[in-house]
């Protein structure tokens, strides 16, 4: 009689219990997906930092972006082509590297192969494959670089699965840009 | 009744967030190799003929794994089932990579050609 009386007193709390357990997995499970933010996808040059060739400081510009693509909000968060633009750019100027109006003697082109992207999980991560095209004013190629950056976004960056994702993508370009520049500092390295 | 499936579906969904579907491990082709000033003009003929070919291939099966994405999509609305096909989602994006470095390649190639002076 006790052990039913029991039974009887605890199915409330495992009913609590089991709400609480299906609204943390709707919430995770949940929500519109948002596009990339360019700002953060920006990288902070560190002043140790080694110095880029003399001859790319103030003369490179963004030509073009393809391949990105745009958000839709109810199924996986993007990155856009102007977004990765932005966010280049702004990385060029932190570095000193961006060339004054009608100057740019480098010109980069940008094509995003691709965002390869886990459908669901704790741990996300996400894997930018990105080719950087490089000219010199010649016209001829001075960087042809393709950069695969990972990156993982964990449970405690976000909780909720679609703003998990947005954070790996923008970590995986930001660190294809750092790699990028890494690249920069020595472009004979890989030809 | 539904309630109880419904229940035990996401529980099972939350056992799948835990586990990680992870993206598959894409390596696109270089734009540039090691050896590429090297190659005759036979080498990069049949080198841009070969990606052409490929390039289109996977330009297929991607449009493939799109329409089979949209169809999970739709299906993500079943009650409990929809979660696993949700949870079966190809986002790697490993055939339109691969298919975007192989013609960007097959440029970097075609450019080495008219530098050498190749004809087709």
């Amino acid at each position: 009689m006790n052990k039913v009386h029991d039974i009887l007193r605890m199915a409330p709390v495992r009913t609590g219990l089991k709400a609480v357990f299906v609204i943390a997995l709707l919430v995770e499970l949940s929500g519109c997906a948002s596009s990339a933010d360019p700002g953060a996808m920006v990288i902070t040059s560190q002043a140790s930092a080694k110095p880029f060739p003399e001859r790319l400081q103030h003369a490179m510009c963004v030509r073009g972006v393809t391949g990105g693509e745009e958000t839709n909000p109810l199924w996986a968060s993007k990155v856009d082509n102007k977004g990765f633009q932005t966010a280049l750019s702004s990385s060029l100027d932190g570095a000193g590297l961006t060339a004054s109006a009608d100057k740019c003697s480098y010109p980069i082109d940008v094509n995003l192969l691709g965002l390869s992207q886990p459908s669901i999980g704790f741990d996300m991560t996400v894997t930018a494959h990105v080719n950087y095209k490089v000219y010199d004013p010649s016209g001829q190629p001075y960087l042809l670089e393709t950069v695969d950056s990972p990156f993982t976004a964990t449970v405690s960056d976000a909780f909720v699965g679609v703003e998990r994702l947005k954070l790996a993508n923008e970590g995986a370009i930001r660190t294809s840009i750092q790699t990028f520049f890494d690249k920069l500092h020595n472009p004979g390295e890989n030809k | 009744m539904l309630g109880k499936s419904l229940t035990r579906g996401l529980i099972v969904a939350g056992i799948l967030c835990l586990s990680a579907c992870a993206a598959k491990t894409v390596t696109p082709v270089r734009i540039s190799q090691q050896g590429d000033g090297e190659l005759s003009c036979s080498d990069l003929h049949q080198q841009i003929a070969e990606n052409r070919l490929e390039a289109e291939k996977y330009f297929r099966k991607d449009k493939q794994v799109e329409d089979q994405n949209v169809a999970k999509n739709v299906a993500g609305a079943i009650p409990v089932v929809g979660l696993f096909t949700v949870a079966s989602t190809d986002l790697s994006n490993e055939e339109q990579v691969k298919a975007r470095a192989l013609v960007d390649r097959g440029e970097h190639l075609a450019y080495l050609a008219k530098q050498k002076g190749c004809t087709e």
